[in-house]
């Protein structure tokens, strides 16, 4: 089971909205796929929930990721700045 | 083998948007102190009402029988903010629900037990003060009520406000 962060350090960070957009997924859709509320996705979106392992691998493989590029213990880069880094 | 929280009745109705109004933090915390105020003052009438001669009056049966009724719509209320975490099926909880209902759990289990104490103590104390039998059990009932409700009220005022519903679509 997942855990609510204690702190900013705790934070599990994800690109999770940004992938949803760029899938045009709903939340709700994203939550029907891995078995969970769609609420639970907006928490985890918001960093106020960390998921639990097994919901993690779900979600990554939902969108065809590793778990690493979709949940990282570090902030995330924007993925424009990720593309500008890989073209320069 | 599905992998999501089985939609019970009861689940569907404490997801239903129609009570989105229900989970604002405002609302969640209202209803809160309206019960913890409610229940204050049944608490307040059963000692009163104790240390009368009769021990069982018209106006406490009134107030008491009020009482009990208001505890409804509240108390619907309460458990529409925190969609039910505590009266649904476990089935129908997913992992950020389960973990918010043990958190809360874990959270007053001491007060909660505290509560169970006071209510046995109270009934005993009131028999053995007045000899009146049902206002001790009604306080009895009262605090045990309490201590029974305390996981709602703490998930209740610490949950934080849901995402908003925006996209779902």
């Amino acid at each position: 089971m997942g855990r609510q962060p204690k702190s900013e350090a705790d934070k599990v960070h994800d690109r999770i909205a940004v992938l949803r957009a760029d899938r045009g997924v709903s939340r709700k859709e994203l939550a029907d796929a891995v078995g969970v509320h769609p609420q639970t996705i907006g928490y985890v979106e918001r960093g106020e929930y960390s998921p639990s392992l097994a919901l993690a691998l779900r979600i990554a493989r939902f969108f065809g990721l590793p778990v690493e590029a979709v949940f990282s213990l570090d902030p995330l880069p924007s993925l424009s700045q990720e593309l500008l880094r890989r073209t320069s | 083998m599905s992998i999501s929280p089985e939609q019970t009745y009861l689940a569907r109705t404490f997801d239903d948007g129609r009570y989105a109004w229900a989970r604002s933090r405002q609302v969640r915390h209202l209803a809160v102190v309206a019960q913890a105020v409610l229940l204050a003052a049944l608490v307040a009438c059963t000692v009163l009402a104790a240390m009368t001669d009769d021990g069982w009056s018209t106006w406490f049966l009134v107030v008491w029988t009020a009482g009990m009724v208001a505890f409804i719509p509240l108390h619907s209320v309460l458990n529409l903010g925190i969609r039910g975490v505590f009266d649904r099926s476990d089935r129908s909880l997913d992992e950020h629900q389960r973990r918010q209902h043990e958190q809360s759990l874990g959270a007053t289990v001491w007060p909660s037990l505290a509560l169970h104490l006071a209510a046995w103590c109270a009934a005993v104390a009131v028999v053995a003060l007045t000899g009146h039998v049902t206002p001790a059990l009604c306080l009895g009932f009262l605090l045990w009520f309490a201590g029974w409700i305390l996981p709602s009220w703490n998930l209740a005022w610490t949950a934080p406000d849901e995402p908003a519903d925006a996209d779902f679509c």
